[in-house]
């Protein structure tokens, strides 16, 4: 093996910060290197080194044993680095091939040569097993094939080493195997690829190699050959990393919510529900297992009030049929809500931590004067203090806006809004998607303690370890509708891996 | 109520947030000022005359609050409705909306003394509202945007006051409305009408509402994230209705106030007319702070008032005004744009640490 990329003591310093301290990384031909790390490692500062975007601090960098300085992108990408970035860069009016060749300089005509283009672009797809419909609409295409025009993009572009950045945070199970096939079709030809993930499973079936970060610098390069899941856990966090395994409540009977027959849109296979009946009892965790698309959405925004179904019916925590689907009754009811989105549907960016927290509840006599007629502003900051104190929320200050805080600290606010509120239901949608370990274990010790305080938790997570972990029973959807139910001590992991392949 | 605790960088915020208009305006007068030497005149001639003729005295004075009256009323307009996430450019017609309420409210039932006044204010309220709640509701139920809406509304307005000027209340046939009776116009206080005492005062309770009340707390959490809004229980359409409704009502009051309270106290050709655009600069400018619209709105009636009397003494043209006008507006948008850019950013935030060490080395 010959090595195609070489990062050599490279620091990135930002003011008095250290992004980046001393990190090295080398990736041979045909290897799968992986980069692992918590958010805030480093990973993206090496990265964004990498192609172009940052200048070292200090540090050399070699492409096929020569030094190379990276001065910008455009060097990157001469140097036949590519990186396929996590939220893709495609313009969805324009076909695949389109959005292929777009940019491209290698014809000195100022005319397009779609035709050369497009035999060059079928020459590689042939050679590396990728399935593009050139002439469909990006906008149209699965996420799946859309990620495969992106990793064409920069194989067009005549890449060596390509970067997936969080590939398969976006895909199927199904997807993430044709992606890895394209990986290994790709170290075949020799190519080497930096990926990035977070999913330890996936680290270990796919990699060569895994190069640990943390707080900016090189934990350790080990082989996986040579190691084990817990061992890269523990490398990554940097202290013994205990997998919490909760108590799992098997007794619970009190009816909190019960969906019966309901159906919202059936004739959408994965955008819809057909005939769904479930019941969340009180001081229990019920998980919906299932791969991502196959009703999930749909299932959260009826429990939250967001859509009406099209037929069934909903049971409240009163006993009584609901008949108002707003999500103002159902927060009137009791609801909590974490979102999907955080981003879109849980937070306001450009509002203050204190305003966000504070959200909902702007009326109440605690934090302002004849029911919202004038706000109590200093009540409303030292709430705020009090609950970032609590749920170790870490920012500057309570006056900064959200936006401005980590995927996991927006979160946490998030999480202390709605739980601040006791509510008697809490809808859990992907909770900890995008975290690090350490804040993933901070919301699953608060959504288990909700539950120990008697809170109905309806947990919906693409993530099956997360269901496996926090549920005390388990339902699994699959287009649209439950497959079965299953007992969250000592589930049945066959049984229920293969209803959500449909079986 | 705390105090709160600012970190160093959103101060700096903060202050560029401040700093940014003034440096606009300075910059724009500059500019104005080589334009003239252009023109062989002397700028600062020209500016002491424009100082001169807006502030000069107690009765200039009170002539640039009363130019700067309406445009408060439009400010507010503006900045309400943008803090809610509604572009509403309709301004002006909902303010010439008001005007004819009032005229027809005044004219028509021929009321005269207080009741012809109050009547009339409020029916010039509630037609701005009226105004307003057309293209919102277009907007909530159709998708209609608001931006074109709002236009096209502003020229269906202007119309009809022409309809109302020419064949309903005309002068003899002149094309103006007969002038208001004397009893049933504003009341002046120290030489101004007291419609500029309502406009400040509008503007400090626009500013109450918006950032005191629940009320103002959901609009300005709609206009950053109507879906956010939505999952967390607001009723975000009705929001959106009563953003609509409510600047159009405020600037429905301006056409009353400005009917009501200024000379010729008629409605004629070019009532209200370039007001509502204005107000859209206002409120830009002011960064939709209502109380900073009135300081802006203030200056903009300086730029006008003093540009007459800067034409007449130096012999410069009015247009030399405008210029100056759209050039604060676009380095003032351009400069808060620029503010926020991530490089500029951080050579602020050096400045800030290089002005801090030698803080903390003098000592």
């Amino acid at each position: 093996m010959t090595e195609l990329l070489r990062m050599e003591n490279i620091s990135k310093r930002f003011g008095s910060f250290y992004a980046n301290k001393n990190v090295t990384l080398d990736v041979q031909e045909g290897e799968v290197h992986t980069l692992l790390g918590e958010n805030g490692a480093g990973k993206s500062t090496l990265m964004n080194v990498l192609i172009g975007l940052y200048q070292p601090t200090e540090g050399k960098i070699f492409m096929h044993g020569k030094e190379v300085s990276i001065s910008s992108p455009r060097v990157a990408v001469e140097q036949g680095i590519g990186m396929v970035h996590q939220h893709f860069m495609l313009i969805d009016d324009m076909t695949g091939l389109e959005n292929i060749i777009l940019g491209d300089k290698r014809h000195s005509s100022p005319l397009l040569q779609e035709d050369a283009d497009r035999k060059a672009v079928e020459e590689i797809m042939d050679r590396y097993g990728l399935e593009i419909d050139l002439d469909e609409k990006v906008g149209e295409m699965s996420i799946g094939m859309q990620q495969r025009v992106e990793i064409m993009k920069v194989l067009f572009r005549g890449a060596d080493l390509l970067i997936l950045d969080e590939p398969t945070a976006v895909l199927t199970d199904l997807e993430v195997e044709g992606l890895f096939d394209i990986m290994r079709s790709l170290t075949a030809e020799g190519k080497g690829i930096v990926f990035i993930s977070h999913k330890m499973r996936e680290v270990m079936r796919i990699s060569d190699r895994v190069t640990v970060l943390r707080r900016g610098e090189t934990v350790e390069t080990v082989r996986v050959a040579d190691t084990t899941e817990q061992e890269l856990a523990d490398l990554m966090i940097g202290q013994k990393f205990v997998e919490n395994t909760y108590k799992k409540v098997t007794d619970a009977t009190k009816e909190e919510f019960v969906l019966k027959d309901v159906s919202f849109h059936p004739e959408i296979k994965h955008g819809g529900l057909k005939d769904v009946s479930l019941t969340i009892h009180k001081g229990e965790i019920l998980g919906v297992a299932g791969i991502d698309g196959n009703g999930q959405t749909p299932l959260a925004e009826v429990v939250t009030g967001l859509v009406k179904p099209d037929s069934g019916k909903v049971i409240g925590p009163d006993g009584a049929e609901i008949a108002i689907f707003s999500p103002e009754a159902f927060i009137d009811a009791g609801l909590g809500n974490i979102p999907e989105d955080r981003n879109k549907m849980g937070l306001v960016g450009d509002m203050t931590i204190a305003e966000n927290l504070v959200l909902k509840q702007t009326e109440s006599d605690q934090f302002s004067l004849g029911h919202g007629k004038w706000l109590k502003m200093g009540e409303i900051h030292s709430y705020a203090e009090r609950l970032r104190e609590e749920n170790d929320i870490r920012c500057t200050s309570v006056d900064q806006t959200a936006r401005s805080l980590s995927g996991g600290n927006q979160q946490k606010v998030i999480l202390a809004r709605e739980l601040e509120g006791h509510p008697k239901l809490l809808v859990a949608v992907y909770p900890t998607r995008g975290l690090d370990i350490g804040a993933t274990e901070f919301i699953h010790n608060q959504i288990v303690a909700q539950r120990d305080a008697g809170c109905a938790v309806l947990l919906i997570s693409a993530d099956f370890d997360e269901v496996l972990k926090l549920s005390d029973r388990i339902v699994v959807l699959f287009e649209g509708q439950i497959m079965g139910t299953y007992s969250g001590a000592n589930p049945p992991i066959k049984e229920i891996s293969l209803a959500m392949a449909g079986k | 109520m705390a105090k709160k605790a600012l970190s160093p960088e959103e101060r700096s915020e903060k202050r560029m947030m401040i700093l940014t208009p003034i440096v606009a305006v300075l910059l724009a007068l500059i500019i104005g000022a080589i334009i003239i030497a252009c023109l062989g005149k002397n700028p600062f001639e020209g500016y002491a005359a424009m100082i001169q003729g807006s502030l000069g005295d107690g009765a200039k004075l009170s002539k640039t609050l009363e130019r700067a009256c309406p445009l408060i009323f439009t400010g507010l307009c503006a900045a309400f409705a943008y803090k809610c996430g509604v572009f509403n450019l309709g301004g002006e017609g909902q303010f010439i909306m008001g005007g004819c309420a009032t005229a027809t409210c005044v004219l028509g039932l021929g009321l005269e003394g207080p009741a012809g006044l109050a009547l009339g204010l409020l029916a010039g309220i509630v037609a701005g509202a009226i105004w307003g709640l057309l293209p919102g509701i277009m907007k909530i139920t159709r998708g209609l945007n608001e931006m074109i809406t709002t236009i096209m509304l502003n020229y269906v307005a202007m119309y009809f006051m022409e309809y109302i000027f020419k064949n309903v209340y005309s002068d003899n046939g002149l094309p103006k409305t007969v002038a208001i009776p004397q009893s049933a116009r504003l009341p002046e206080v120290l030489g101004t009408h007291v419609g500029v005492i309502l406009a400040i005062v509008l503007g400090i309770f626009t500013w109450y509402v918006i950032f005191r009340t629940s009320f103002g707390f959901k609009i300005r959490a709609v206009g950053m994230n109507p879906i956010a809004s939505k999952v967390n229980g607001f009723p975000v359409r009705r929001l959106v209705l009563l953003a609509f409704v409510l600047s159009g009502a405020i600037a429905g009051l301006g056409g009353a106030v400005e009917l009501l309270g200024k000379t010729p106290y008629r409605l004629a050709d070019g009532f209200g007319s370039g007001f509502g655009f204005d107000g859209v600069a206002i409120a830009l400018i002011a960064q939709l702070n209502p109380i900073a619209a009135i300081f802006v709105a203030f200056f903009f009636g300086v730029l006008s008032t003093g540009g007459t009397m800067m034409q007449s003494v130096i012999g410069v043209p009015t247009a030399i005004v405008e210029i100056i006008r759209g050039l604060i507006i676009i380095f003032a948008v351009a400069g808060m744009a620029a503010v926020k850019l991530p490089k500029i950013k951080a050579y602020v935030a050096a400045r800030l640490d290089a002005r801090a060490k030698k803080a903390e080395v003098n000592a």
